[in-house]
């Protein structure tokens, strides 16, 4: 029940924040941020209390009860470590984005509601271990987020909004009839474990489903070519719509590959990988291009999610023990640097509005702390080693170097070239707002950071360093289900062998003693799989 | 002669206790109005209430009157429905009358008699009795859709109506005389007799044909718009939940007769259904897509929902999803009995009254009416969200768990194709739906717009539906349960 309480805490605030009058900003505010702490607090006790032992339960804190019995649809929730980590990542950046949003003049009541509502929906989508309810917390977001964007956005947001609903709605229905068919071919549930086991269909059959599926996450992603929606959204979201966006929203289409399109359809997912892996390399790249070219730091920045993301799939479709691990911490990561990219934009952005970067300029020495701030949030989403990014970027690239999908080495050595361009975008990016002489006289008053302001980005600066020297306590709660779906993809591989005797082996690490013995961080040890990928 | 069983006269207690109040309601107006009509619309959803309440707690036996009738609990459900629908349609149309002076205790007479068809038509298992109910349903809506009669547009829409109503049951006749001819009877139980001839065939074609236009089905459909938009909009309230729902119980039955019988037979109709369910879906959704009125664009709404109940009606031929197929169906014809009336009723509350009776605006409902209304009505912009998001499917609404049930029952019945099509298609309509929310969220109002009418009858009415959406939404089970049991036994 601890876990409901978390997923429907927040909806009960916006229930009781309803009846506040909304004629008092202030109680508004305040009553938001007093939630969003309590449900923070609260789930630390399920990060205290998860067991990630390798003999645990996969999925803790489960509720199982009955909603439409008449369906065959039940309410399930429970967590595995990724669902875990990626939860608290989501009631940790609520709070933050509730203080940075005391800004906002305009409907805060409906503001505040829309933001504590979206809370329950994202902490429900990773929560659900049901397949109808997953798809109900997963649909139920766009509906908070299409009015954060489209009522609170700035100039073209009206365009944006219906381009990211549209767009997000549409990929997604296709995954409804998926659901459906899942349910017919199962024994007649939508449990995700009974699914899980029970699900006997054809090839033919899974390849359709996994791309049901892999469309309705890969847009959410967003994958290159699917990630159109994207720059417009984030650019015309106001600075909490885009923190969540790149902060939670982009995870739930990462996590949907982890925990439903791989382990529910591992022979399709083994097929369509290479696509995938290629597809995600290409958005490494070309997001990264994208971002040297952009004159809006707004834009910059949601085309550099384009790219991280790509480095999470990228980890994601290696099947490695470290790829994976790298993969969900990247996602943690990006969570943190990238949502503090954007609190940061919008702080730049309330001063001067403007998100031009050409407005800036040598305005260092006028905001030190807030230059401070983004220079070490830079550093983060660059990967520089000391930060959460290295450890991401490495684990992801190590991992698919090591794998053995077909010209893996070619594929991490082209998304190693990632990073490279997003430490010159990001460098270059730092140096066009903070370095150089002021050009516009507008620049010299800027104010530095206010107190209320430094309590937004001291937890975000915190975490990129923490995550960065000690990424153990983020990556144990990862290892049992990172395991397991490595375990999985390995039958999977099996059998695709048994059918075709003359198929290599494509699960795993090429050479485990090189793998373990390597010089990643503790991380990489800690993840190494239970088999060793030696099959 | 044979003498009627008192058990078969206690079936009919809804349809009866309907027709009182009908009566009843004329009476008031004879008797007992001093210019307060307030109390009209309650003594309505009083009498719904009583109907409704008979036919879900009252005996349900399955054949009554020779088996010309049945009382199951599938058309329990549906008088539940179209009663839900005639109260809400009252509460929603007692303020609209009152503002236009033209509330009359006719109106509400009019009204319950049309229930009592509607009622009557979900018990018929006989194609003569369907046709009768029919004509009872379709007078009173008729009448009702020329209640402005003054007006052009409303004359128009009646008018039209009227024609293309009176085809409609042309075309049913004639296709009962021909299924009469092929298999010697008229009850939906013998149409099996009638083998794969082409006269049967033939005979259900047209019995389909005349159901399709009081479904409003593509190509059926051209008169929807034009007496939609033209006809009052507590009245279009009424048809589009009512007349839908009361139609598609006819027609589910008609055909599940139609199936029991040869092989070659349920290809014919299940093959053509099947057409004009993609037909519906895509030209329904594609013609709501460019339309400036929202009253319209709730017209072309509801020929695609109609698209989507056609979809349950086809999956039912297969015998392994029938019961899905026919309690998604009891479910989608109550989710949108409550969002359309909701929407409807917003509608009407914001719509732009001309001076005069002859003087209709052009833009009377037009997407600018709702410009700005999150600001200037808060709690009206947040039902009419919660109705839009229901109607384009968007969990966690009525419509969600709707679209899930049938689509779940055509992927059941294999019928990849057509769930794949109506989902798509709903999203499509998730464009036009969020179109209403961008303009009453997103964009400023226009200067000299009118707050628009919301008395304390239609709070009650939309706070029941939005209410009804969100029960629906979240917690579906005991209608869902019900609709269940209820398919059971047509099984």
């Amino acid at each position: 029940m601890l876990l409901s309480l978390v997923v429907f805490l927040p909806l009960l605030g916006a229930l009781v924040a309803a009846f506040l009058p909304g004629s008092e900003p202030g109680q508004h505010r305040g009553w938001a941020l007093f939630v969003s702490l309590l449900t923070f607090a609260i789930s630390l006790a399920l990060w205290a209390g998860f067991d990630a032992g390798a003999a645990a339960p996969e999925f803790q804190f489960e509720t199982k009860l009955p909603w439409i019995a008449s369906a065959g649809i039940g309410y399930h929730v429970g967590l595995d470590g990724v669902a875990l980590l990626l939860v608290m990542l989501t009631t940790a950046l609520t709070p933050i984005v509730i203080l940075s949003a005391f800004t906002v003049g305009d409907r805060v009541k409906e503001f505040m509601i829309a933001l504590l509502v979206l809370e329950t929906a994202m902490i429900g989508t990773f929560a659900a271990l049901d397949l109808v309810l997953f798809y109900v917390f997963w649909e139920g977001i766009l509906i908070p987020m299409y009015l954060l964007i489209g009522v609170w956005g700035s100039q073209n947001r009206l365009y944006a909004t219906v381009k990211f609903f549209i767009y997000t709605f549409a990929a997604s229905v296709l995954m409804l009839v998926g659901i459906i068919y899942v349910f017919m071919h199962d024994g007649g549930s939508f449990d995700y474990l009974a699914a899980r086991s029970a699900l006997r269909v054809s090839s033919e059959a899974q390849g359709w489903l996994f791309l049901a599926f892999a469309l309705a996450f890969a847009v959410k992603v967003p994958m290159f070519p699917l990630h159109t929606w994207l720059p417009d959204a984030h650019t015309e979201a106001p600075t909490a719509g885009s923190v969540i966006l790149a902060g939670v929203l982009l995870k739930m289409g990462t996590f949907g590959f982890f925990r439903y399109a791989m382990p529910l359809f591992p022979d399709a997912a083994l097929r369509f990988r290479p696509a995938l892996a290629v597809l995600a390399v290409v958005g490494i790249v070309y997001g990264a291009l994208m971002c040297l070219v952009q004159q809006d730091m707004k834009r910059l920045v949601a085309y550099s999610s384009v790219s991280h993301l790509g480095f999470v799939m990228l980890g994601l479709m290696a099947v490695t023990a470290e790829g994976l691990t790298g993969g969900v911490y990247q996602m943690l990561n990006h969570g943190v640097s990238t949502g503090a990219l954007f609190l940061l934009v919008g702080m730049l952005y309330e001063r001067r509005h403007t998100r031009l970067i050409s407005e800036y300029g040598g305005i260092a020495k006028q905001v030190p702390w807030l230059a401070t701030a983004f220079v070490v949030v830079t550093l983060s989403s660059i990967g520089l080693p000391g930060t959460n990014g290295f450890v991401g970027e490495f684990l992801i690239l190590a991992g698919t170097w090591l794998g053995r999908m077909p010209r893996t080495q070619i594929l991490a050595a082209v998304g190693a070239t990632g990073v490279i361009l997003g430490a010159v975008y990001m460098l270059w990016l730092v140096e066009r707002v903070f370095f150089g002489t002021i050009r516009k006289e507008e620049n010299r008053l800027l104010p530095d950071l206010s107190l209320r302001e430094s309590l937004v980005l001291a937890p975000m600066v915190l975490a990129i360093v923490v995550m960065g020297l000690a990424p153990q306590p983020f990556l144990a709660p990862a290892k049992p289900a990172v395991d397991r779906l490595v375990v999985r993809m390995q039958e999977a591989d099996r059998r695709l062998r048994a059918r075709d005797p003359s198929r290599p082996p494509t699960v795993g690490t090429e050479v485990p003693a090189l793998a373990s013995g390597s010089q990643a961080p503790a991380g990489a040890l800690a993840a190494r799989p239970p088999a060793g990928g030696n099959d | 002669m044979p003498t009627v069983p008192p058990a078969d006269l206690l079936a009919l207690a809804p349809v009866a206790i309907l027709v009182l109040g009908g009566i009843a309601l004329m009476l008031t107006e004879a008797f007992l109005t001093s210019g307060r009509r307030r109390y009209q619309a309650a003594l309505t959803v009083v009498f719904a209430a009583a109907a409704g309440a008979a036919a879900l707690l009252g005996p349900h036996p399955a054949r009554i009157f020779g088996g010309q009738g049945t009382a199951d609990a599938f058309s329990a459900f549906v008088t539940a429905t179209v009663c839900l629908g005639l109260a809400l349609a009252a509460l929603v149309g007692a303020p609209w009358l009152e503002a236009r002076d033209a509330e009359r205790g006719e109106f509400y007479a009019l009204a319950l008699f049309g229930t009592s068809g509607m009622a009557l038509l979900g018990m018929a298992a006989d194609l003569l009795v369907a046709f009768i109910s029919i004509e009872v349903m379709s007078l009173s809506t008729y009448a009702l859709a020329a209640w402005m009669r003054r007006g052009r547009k409303p004359a128009e829409a009646a008018f039209k109506y009227f024609i293309l109503g009176a085809f409609s049951s042309a075309l049913f006749l004639y296709g009962t005389s021909l299924v009469y001819g092929a298999s010697g009877s008229t009850l939906l139980s013998d149409i099996g007799k009638g083998g794969s001839t082409a006269l049967l065939v033939a005979g259900l074609v047209l019995v389909a044909a005349g159901l399709a236009f009081k479904v409003a089905a593509v190509p059926f459909h051209v008169w929807t718009p034009d007496v939609y938009e033209g006809a009052p909009t507590p009245v279009t309230a009424f048809m589009a939940a009512g007349v839908k729902a009361a139609a598609f119980a006819v027609l589910a039955r008609t055909a599940l007769a139609a199936f029991s019988g040869a092989p070659a037979t349920i290809g014919w109709l299940a093959g053509l259904l099947a057409i004009l369910a993609v037909a519906t879906m895509l030209v329904g959704n594609l013609l709501a897509v460019p339309q400036r009125s929202v009253k319209r664009m709730l017209a072309y709404s509801s020929i695609a929902h109609a698209g989507y109940l056609l979809l349950g009606v086809v999956v039912a031929a297969d015998r392994g999803a029938r019961q899905e197929a026919l309690s998604g169906i009891l479910f989608y014809l109550a989710s949108y009995t409550v969002s359309a009336i909701g929407a409807f009723a917003v509608v009407g509350a914001l719509e732009r009254q001309g001076r005069t009776p002859a003087d209709e605006p052009d833009d009377a409902c037009d997407v600018d009416r709702l410009g700005g209304l999150a600001k200037r009505r808060p709690l009206l912009a947040f039902a009419m969200l919660v109705f839009m998001l229901s109607l384009a499917g968007v969990p966690p609404t009525a419509g969600f768990v709707a679209k899930l049930l049938i689509f779940k029952a055509a992927v059941g019945a294999a019928q990849y194709g057509l769930a794949i099509v109506g989902m798509l298609t709903s999203a499509l309509g998730a464009y036009y739906y969020l179109r209403v929310v961008v303009f009453m969220y997103m964009r400023p109002a226009a200067e000299d717009e009118p707050a628009g009418v919301v008395s304390p009858v239609l709070s009650v009415a939309l706070a029941a539906a939005v209410v009804a959406v969100v029960v629906l939404g979240v917690g579906p089970e005991p209608v869902a349960g019900l609709a269940r049991s209820a398919a059971a036994l047509l099984r």
